[in-house]
């Protein structure tokens, strides 16, 4: 009888159990998804009716300084923060995973940034930045590099790389701790095996440990990409996108036009255009993990 | 572990399920006010009025709200959005004559009483009308841009501070600066500049200055519809400040990335022998955290062509959607008496737009420079940029950015003038359909 | 080799010492910033550890800038998503953990995308339902999105944990007559609790953490979530409110930092997990 019961209306009896869980996120996520896509081809404007405008929007778009520098800072943004969390997290895991002091000690405090809000996190580094109380002017005074503060956030020139920073911080413990969990997957055996054949660390690293973390390292590379092309609160809060725009990351510059300045229908297209760039990395990213299903 | 970590869902239900609970009561008539004082004093004078109403109106409640200036259009647009708009709200006359365009706001004139319409000045209403018809917004604070100078200093260097009666030209001004710039320990960098420059925000205090060069910047077209224009007028106070800062140096550069406020701590310190053209307010901050034996002053309003300054004033204004309108605005005529507006004044350190309060001896009898800071509301007309559509995203996206990338030396002054008017329109064109 | 060794495990510890400095040294700068008097703070001269430590502004963040009122409100939200999201995720992750169909391929498909879309395009929408249904500027609909916005990672984990209960259990209780719901309720549930309320932490602590949706979606200064209130914060002007700052921020990370350094050990060996496998 349980035998029937596993076996025959397994379908039916599973999606009983889904249903609490399929209609909200029916209702607040595919749908949604759906419209806002949707949305990207309206004149839809805060206050009035949404009327489909084909690709009026994008040809806007293609003439809209703000969109061109905005998606400028944007990659600049992502693959400098990508590269410097996952360059920077290996290196971390290596140091974890080898033979330390107070190395539980060490993994907990790393993950310091990880518990933050993201808020909080632009909130810490605004003081860090601050040109009268900050930490990184004092010292930078302190050794000599500088003789005047400088207003890290609000220069044109170190913004950016001021602001890339943080969001390396951010990131790299997660990547660290990921990449960590690679290399203790690693068997003891294969560099043991190594050590016989009288191969060094170094070519260890390169024949043994980068070829069997190459999986994980583009898993997380791709991923660290996607979210940081689309992170919006780290960067809001440091510079809402000043000075001059130099920060305007994508996210900023939709939320702008669509919350700021009522243009929901232009904020959406934005948002397509996002999803395309996401795409292409969403594909890969998901065609390797699917497999495993 | 797995003990502790039951307990925590257990509990998580019960205070998840407390919380979901509603509580609900029959309440007399309840007014939302959002307020955006941020200064101590005048939060303090603001929650203090609306307690003596609510003890003097038993019937109408006032709930006290505290906004910021930072989130308050946000907030604003959405509240209109989806009608859960507060009764009253502070905000200031620029951006609420748009949302009195979109009407999103009550016209305030068939409720509002004489008394309050004659005591006002005429210059602050005019803030707060779209083209001549109606009223959307009751005008209580103002502010002109005084200068704020270090007597010891000035006394040092054997310069006559300017007074009312014989007020400054820029020329003066950046004369007083270049005298007062030093390097008083003789290691080849300045260490005492003539002028704190804060100029974060640059482009609200352009076209506030630039009224006195005859500056205007918006001009309507032929279709009535505004456009941007920067002529000789409008460039002049653009190169007097670019003189300061590269050619005289007696402004420090890092001053662009600041805020007038946030220089006050370097004139405490003697690091800014002045600090030219910031809000009256500014003084607060000053007698705040001066030490006893600092020694200041203030500089009326400095001399363009006039001594004219632009401005918009901040207001008080009823949503359209408020059931409550009467009561609403009988709770502005309130707050906003001869004492009451005498009260926010002092708190925020800012300019009361009633004559009456104006007269009262607290004000003209007052140290802390408030003479000279009444005195310069006589020089305060409305601002040509008040009623034009679009002008926060025009402000937010090609003044600052622009005015600050001019002032960085970035781009020179050419340039700056096509992109504010070539940036500026394809702004303000969205605003027209 | 023997020196060789020494000098290659001093360099990596200073090169660890590098990282724990870099990650940590921000947490440690905003708390002596909130422990400084004014005076201190002003001077323009920093000091790297108080001269004087006060609690000055801890005091003043909770009476004047109604941060309690925002952790309240946070509070409640991240309760609400928290119950809200293990009540709907508990039969759907035993849907996924026990049977294998072919919607299991869909949806840890949906579940995947879905993370990895640009919030704006997906808010918009939102915002419009919302406000449809009433729940805009309102905690219920707040709770409501990060109950959805949870649910993938906390059917990820609760599926995991269903796995690991041994099946045979269930198989004998059915042997007795127990119906699947009784089987869920009596058998399945209990044995799951520790990975629930390891779950529904996660979820409280997103919901706490989360800003963007609360940006958009909650306007009244009064309802407020503790994120939103304090980036409104850094917005103001002057030195005086950096003490108050810092020291509601520090606040802020409090759950977070006893949570996390409580479950660090189960996080870092559940997240192997999730990079390993899915």
């Amino acid at each position: 009888m349980y035998e029937n019961r596993m076996v025959g209306d397994k379908t039916i009896d599973q999606i009983k159990l889904l249903l609490p869980a399929f209609i909200p996120v029916l209702i607040l996520s595919v749908f949604p998804l759906l419209r806002g896509i949707f949305l990207g081809f309206t004149d839809y404007t805060l206050g009035t009716e949404a009327n489909f405008n084909g690709i009026e929007n994008y040809v806007y778009m293609m003439q809209d300084s703000y969109f061109w520098q905005s998606f400028k800072v944007g990659f600049l943004w992502t693959i400098a923060v990508t590269g410097g969390q996952v360059l920077l997290g290996l290196g971390l895991a290596l140091l974890l995973n080898g033979k330390i002091l107070f190395r539980s000690w060490a993994r907990v405090l790393v993950l310091i940034p990880w518990a933050m809000p993201p808020v909080i996190r632009g909130i810490m580094w605004k003081f860090m930045y601050h040109p009268d109380t900050g930490a990184i002017n004092y010292f930078l005074m302190k050794l000599n590099i500088i003789d005047q503060p400088i207003d890290f956030l609000f220069s044109f020139d170190y913004v950016l790389p001021s602001i890339i920073i943080v969001g390396i911080w951010g990131g790299l413990p997660q990547a660290a701790i990921t990449i960590l969990a690679g290399l203790q997957s690693i068997s003891e055996d294969l560099y043991e095996a190594g050590s016989l054949d009288g191969t060094s660390k170094l070519q260890a690293f390169r024949y043994i440990t980068l070829p069997l973390l190459a999986p994980i390292i583009t898993a997380i590379t791709i991923l660290r990409f996607i979210w940081n092309f689309n992170s919006f609160g780290l960067v809001y809060v440091l510079t809402q996108g000043g000075p001059a725009g130099l920060t305007r990351i994508p996210s900023l510059l939709a939320y702008e036009e669509g919350f700021r300045y009522g243009n929901l229908g232009y904020a959406a297209a934005l948002g397509n255009v996002m999803v395309l760039v996401v795409a292409v990395f969403m594909f890969v990213y998901l065609r390797n993990r699917m497999k495993n299903y | 572990m797995r003990k502790v970590l039951s307990m925590m869902v257990f509990l998580s239900l019960l205070f998840g399920l407390l919380a979901a609970g509603v509580v609900s009561a029959e309440e007399p008539v309840k007014l939302k006010f959002v307020s955006l004082a941020w200064q101590k004093q005048s939060i303090e004078a603001n929650k203090e009025i609306v307690k003596e109403w609510n003890e003097e109106h038993p019937g109408v409640q006032v709930e006290y709200i505290q906004g910021t200036w930072g989130s308050i259009y946000d907030y604003m647009i959405t509240a209109f959005e989806t009608e859960t708009v507060p009764d009253v709200f502070h905000f200031e006359s620029a951006e609420i004559v748009g949302f009195a365009q979109k009407g999103y706001l009550t016209d305030l004139s068939k409720y509002m009483s004489d008394d309050l319409k004659n005591d006002i000045v005429e210059e602050a209403w005019k803030t707060t009308k779209t083209n001549g018809e109606g009223v959307y917004g009751v005008p209580f604070l103002w502010e002109s841009q005084i200068t704020l100078y270090n007597k010891d200093l000035f006394k040092e260097a054997g310069i006559q501070p300017a007074t009312p009666a014989d007020p400054w030209s820029w020329g003066e001004l950046r004369e007083a600066a270049v005298r007062l710039t030093k390097d008083t320990n003789g290691d080849g960098n300045i260490d005492q500049w003539g002028a704190g420059l804060g100029l974060k925000s640059p482009a609200k205090k352009f076209l506030r200055l630039s009224v006195g060069f005859g500056g205007k910047f918006f001009e309507k077209n032929d279709s009535g519809n505004y456009v941007v224009k920067v002529n000789q007028p409008e460039k002049r106070l653009m190169i007097h400040h670019k003189a300061m800062l590269y050619d005289e140096k007696t402004a420090p550069i890092s001053g662009i990335g600041q805020s007038g406020s946030s220089m006050i701590p370097g004139f405490l310190a003697g690091k800014y022998a002045m600090i030219p053209n910031v809000g009256v307010w500014a003084r607060q901050q000053v007698v705040v955290n001066a030490s006893d034996d600092f020694n200041w002053g203030v500089i009326p309003p400095i001399k363009a062509d006039t001594q004219d300054q632009g401005v918009g004033t901040q207001t008080l204004s009823i949503p359209s959607d408020s059931k409550n309108k009467p009561e609403a605005m009988q709770f502005i005529e309130f707050f906003l008496s001869t004492k009451n507006m005498a009260r926010l004044a002092k708190g925020d350190w800012m300019l009361p737009t009633r004559k009456s309060t104006m007269e009262l001896p607290e004000f003209t009898n007052a140290g802390n420079g408030w003479d000279v800071a009444l005195k310069s509301a006589e020089n305060l007309i409305a601002g040509p940029w008040q009623s034009i559509p679009g002008f926060t995203e025009w402000k937010n996206r090609v003044g600052n950015p622009i005015f600050q990338l001019y002032l960085k030396d970035e781009i020179d002054l050419k340039r700056a003038s096509e992109q504010l008017e070539r940036d500026g329109n394809r702004v303000l064109e969205r605003y027209y359909d | 080799m023997n020196s060789r060794n020494i000098i290659g495990s001093i360099l990596r510890h200073f090169l660890l010492l590098l990282y724990l400095l870099f990650l940590a040294f921000p947490l440690f700068w905003m708390f002596s910033i909130s422990l400084k008097p004014i005076s201190e703070i002003r001077s323009l001269v920093p000091t790297m550890f108080p001269k004087k430590i006060v609690f000055q502004h801890y005091i003043n963040a909770f009476q004047e800038q109604q941060i309690f009122e925002s952790v309240l409100n946070s509070t409640k939200v991240g309760l609400i998503a928290a119950v809200g999201v293990i009540v709907i995720a508990v039969p759907a992750a035993y849907a996924l953990g026990r049977y294998r169909t072919k919607l299991n391929k869909g949806v840890i498909g949906w579940v995947l995308v879905s993370q990895l879309f640009p919030a704006i395009l997906i808010i918009i929408p939102l915002f419009l339902i919302l406000k449809s249904l009433g729940m805009i500027d309102s905690h219920l609909g707040l709770s409501l999105l990060y109950i959805v916005w949870t649910l993938p990672f906390v059917l990820m984990m609760l599926q995991g944990y269903v796995q690991g209960i041994p099946i045979e259990l269930e198989e004998a209780a059915a042997v007795d007559g127990a119906s699947r719901f009784q089987i869920i309720w009596r058998i399945v549930l209990p044995l799951l609790l520790p990975g629930i309320s390891a779950t529904a932490l996660f979820a409280f602590i997103s919901a706490w953490n989360e800003f963007f949706f609360a940006l958009v979606l909650i306007k009244s200064p009064e309802l407020l979530t503790l994120p939103v209130k304090l980036a409104r914060f850094t917005g103001m002007e002057g030195v005086v409110r950096l003490g108050p700052l810092a020291a509601a921020s520090f606040i802020a990370t409090i759950p977070a930092l006893i949570l996390f350094g409580f479950l660090q050990k189960w996080l870092v060996s559940g997240l192997t997990k999730g990079a390993v496998k899915y």
